[in-house]
């Protein structure tokens, strides 16, 4: 076996907010392999290729390069060690051309000389672009390639991507396999970071799988198959949390509740083949359709980016889809946030601090964020009634028991579980027919998270639909009645959470069909 | 109680960066051989030690407040509003084409003053429909159309308003539509209450009414402001809208409020840079309605300290200039820095994860 190109050894990182990432994680990268990267959002995947590349520093463990240990203070750092990372996020310079965006940050000139190695280079690896077109005119897939040549241009020996099909159509995923293999062929070791089972078995010769923090597994891609790995990437243990079964949180049994007469009502929200533009081009989601019923949770499981985002946003009115969308038989795709509100549309958005909050408001000011003119609150003279807003704001405080300085007090200085509890309790005070709530308890801790899955519970037990959207699969096949799973823009399968074991859910987020 | 405490902070901070400015304006003036201590007190008694010096400052201030509110209305929804000075040039001669006919007293005031208002609007209105409508930045749209007001009033005062008998200036205000002046012999006229009259509406706007609550949260979180149903093209129309009015009433207060002339004059010398000071008042008054105020009145005693400073301490005007600038940078310097630190935070918002 060759020597490794680079050996990470026990790397620890646990970040200033006390966030333990990575929990003793040993790594090696060897000369012509590909290895692949594979686990959930929150793996720790990231968090372990910024140590390699540069990008943050280890809270304890070492590097070894070729045997030695070096420390890498920043990418540039680690550019002379020969490490470059493609990121999913391009750092490209929009209206340089690609040779000028190669040249930058060399110290070298965008001339001729340049311009002949690169065309060697790209003679060599067959990795071809135009090198005179502003970057921005390019497409997604030719920047990438722009981004590679970038790292290669200085002579890597160990290249990382991160998530690199992701932005990628069929073809040009298949495109940057055969180059990849090519790069392998010249002693390149690269470290291939993704969530889908079939591109790691297609395209990889080694495995390593974290999950939270920990590297769980090791295989030869060719001793492995889809299964295993998913079983490795989801764990095949629920998570114990002491949790009462959701079952008993009702005084009907689940059955009776769920079957039968009741379920022949009509669907509180309906979509019907809704596609959704990506930001980047092409779609984010390709023809979703679903029911959602009052008194039900629909779970949508899967790893982040497959669409879940954009689909939400289209729904709650924050972004532009085709197809179709009805709030109780009434069409509402494109309707502002405000009228969607109004219907009794209630979304618990994923981003907290983007959408969610305006930090720097009042607790009093954010507790009516979206109702501010709601006759409750709307005065003569377009006055708010600050009495009105008081008074609700403490009924929040005190309904969802959210620990606060006072209602003058802006809103950055809670803790992020009261920040969420107060989204949530706004959002959920309108008495709203469907609950959109996505990502509901990420980044809070548990005892947060579970206040927050019990107020969903209960909402659904008043008789609400919820549309739940969540990365925590474990979340999703607790809480759901109906699961469905996210890749890549369309639902794999869709099940009732008794039907799927840890295994096939697995498979199901890696893109394989149920 | 948060409240009261981020109101003490911004204070002390004014006061302590005044402080930084004026110990190194003193140091610039030392190190050329003027004497700091006599250049600060002939700067300061000018403005603040009797009637007459203080009414000065308040003569100064007066337009003043009216800009600096129009640049703090946009900043608190998140805009760069620049247009002010273009804005006021065109209040300035609206008010005195209200002279071209004939009103009762009072009624002719205010219809003046409601001319100088629509004219500063009317001149805001392009921008903010180029920003709402087409994503045309604001701020270069605001400078270019301060240019063109710059050169359409100096058609104006030639050829339109001009007054027949003398060339280089606009017809005379009628005595019908002028503030009566104040304090008796100095520039004060009742117009520092109409200013002070605005500020305080603006900032009962933007605290008390769901249209100001929309306006700061577009400011302060668009994405959140937009998942809360604000239209922001309804907001930034708005905004501009407002800050139009009140930089045409700042045009107006020199129009019809400023003795002797009662009249703008060719080349604009008595009313240029006011929109652009007006900036500066925002900044140190941290583009609060009330905060404004009393920058104004700093701002604008430090303008009639400046000669007086020349007079008697025998300093020369580029360095008080200069000495001036110091401290107005060092005063606008914290809310200059939270504004950019704004900007850094919502770019490593946008870089997603950490």
């Amino acid at each position: 076996m060759p020597e490794p190109l680079l050996k990470a050894e026990r790397i620890v990182k646990v970040y200033l907010d006390g966030t333990v990432a990575l929990r003793g994680v040993d790594f090696e990268i060897r000369p012509g392999e590909i290895q692949g990267l594979l686990g959930e959002n929150g793996a720790g995947k990231t968090t372990l290729t910024k140590i390699i590349s540069g990008l943050l520093p280890p809270t304890s463990g070492r590097l070894l390069l070729g045997g030695v240990p070096v420390r890498l203070h920043s990418p540039k750092d680690a550019l002379t060690c020969g490490i470059g990372m493609v990121h999913q996020h391009f750092a490209l310079v929009a209206n340089f051309t690609a040779l000028e965006n190669i040249a930058l940050g060399t110290g070298r000139p965008a001339d001729q000389a340049l311009r002949a190695s690169i065309e060697e280079l790209m003679e060599r690896t067959g990795l071809r672009v135009p090198l005179d077109t502003p970057v921005e005119n390019l497409a997604v897939g030719e920047r990438q390639r722009v981004e590679i040549l970038k790292g290669l241009s200085r002579a890597v020996r160990v290249l990382i991507l991160d998530e690199p099909t992701s932005v990628l159509t069929p073809v040009e995923t298949e495109e940057l396999f055969n180059f990849l293999r090519r790069l392998k062929e010249e002693g390149v070791g690269i470290v291939f970071i993704t969530h889908k089972l079939r591109e790691v078995l297609e395209i990889t010769d080694r495995v390593t799988v974290l999950r939270r923090g920990e590297v769980v597994g090791e295989v030869m891609t060719r001793e492995t198959s889809a299964e295993e790995l998913a079983r490795m990437m989801v764990g095949a243990e629920f998570r114990a949390r002491g949790r009462r079964p959701v079952e008993l949180m009702t005084e009907i049994p689940v059955e009776e509740r769920r079957v039968g007469a009741e379920r022949a009502r009509e669907p509180a929200l309906v979509v019907e083949d809704l596609h959704v533009p990506a930001d980047s081009g092409g779609e984010a989601v390709k023809g979703i359709s679903f029911e959602l019923y009052p008194g039900e949770i629909l779970g949508i499981a899967g790893v982040e980016g497959n669409g879940q985002t954009e689909l939400v946003e289209a729904i709650c009115g924050l972004r532009e889809g085709k197809g179709s969308v009805r709030l109780r038989g009434r069409e509402i795709l494109g309707l502002p946030p405000l009228e969607l509100y109004r219907l009794g549309l209630a979304h618990i958005p994923e981003d907290r601090w983007k959408y969610g909050l305006i930090l720097s408001f009042t607790v009093a000011e954010n507790a009516i964020l979206g109702r501010q003119r709601s006759p409750r609150f709307l005065g003569p003279l377009a006055m708010l009634k600050w009495g009105e807003v008081f008074a609700h704001a403490r009924e929040l405080i005190e309904r969802f028991s959210i620990q606060a300085p006072g209602l003058e007090a802006p809103a950055k200085s809670l803790s992020g579980g009261n920040q969420q509890k107060l989204i949530v309790g706004r959002e959920l005070s309108q008495e709203p027919e469907v609950v959109i709530a996505a990502q509901p308890t990420r980044g809070l801790d548990i005892g947060a998270a579970e206040y927050i899955r019990d107020i969903l519970l209960e909402m659904r037990d008043a008789g609400k639909a919820i549309l739940l959207v969540s990365a925590d699969l474990d979340e999703v096949l607790e809480l759901s009645d109906q699961v469905a799973f996210m890749y890549e823009g369309t639902f794999t399968a869709v099940t009732t959470p008794a039907e799927v074991d840890r295994e096939t859910a697995g498979l199901y987020m890696g893109g394989m069909k149920g | 109680m948060k409240r009261g405490y981020d109101t003490l902070r911004s204070v002390a901070e004014s006061i302590l960066a005044a402080i930084i400015g004026l110990v190194v304006g003193g140091l610039i003036l030392k190190a050329w051989g003027y004497s700091p201590i006599s250049a600060y007190i002939a700067l300061f008694e000018a403005s603040f030690k009797d009637l007459y010096g203080f009414s000065g400052a308040l003569a100064n201030a007066t337009p003043l407040i009216l800009t600096a509110l129009t640049f703090a209305v946009a900043t608190r929804a998140g805009l760069f509003n620049i247009g002010a000075e273009g804005q006021m040039y065109l209040g300035a001669l609206a008010a005195v084409a209200a002279s071209l006919f004939r009103l009762p007293p009072v009624l002719h005031l205010l219809v003046a003053l409601a001319f100088a208002g629509a004219a500063g609007a009317l001149w805001a209105l392009v921008p903010s429909g180029l920003r709402a409508t087409r994503g045309v930045s604001e701020v270069i749209s605001t400078i270019m159309f301060n240019w063109i007001s710059r050169f359409l009033a100096f058609w104006l005062v030639a050829n339109v308003l001009v007054d027949p008998y003398r060339a280089e200036k606009t017809i005379t205000v009628l005595p019908t539509s002028r503030f009566p002046t104040l304090v008796r012999g100095t520039d004060l006229s009742y117009a520092i209450f109409l200013a002070v009259a605005v500020a305080l509406l603006v900032y009962f706007l933007l605290r008390y009414t769901v249209t100001g609550y929309e306006m700061r949260a577009a400011g302060a979180n668009p994405d959140a402001a937009r998942y809360g149903g604000v239209r922001s093209a309804k907001v930034i129309v708005l905004v501009f809208l407002l800050g139009g009015i009140t930089a045409g009433l700042a045009g107006a207060t020199q129009s019809l409020g400023r003795p002797p002339s009662y009249a703008v004059f060719s080349g604009l010398p008595k009313i240029s840079n006011l929109g652009f000071d007006g900036i500066g008042v925002a900044m140190i008054g941290r583009n609060h309605p009330l905060g404004i105020i009393f920058a104004a009145i700093f701002y604008g005693g430090l303008q009639s300290g400046a000669r007086v400073m020349q007079l008697f301490a025998g300093i020369p005007l580029e360095m008080v200039r200069m000495v001036q600038g110091v401290i107005v940078l060092a005063l606008a310097l914290p809310e200059l820095l939270r504004i950019f630190r704004g900007f850094r935070r919502r770019r490593v918002e946008l870089g997603g994860e950490r």
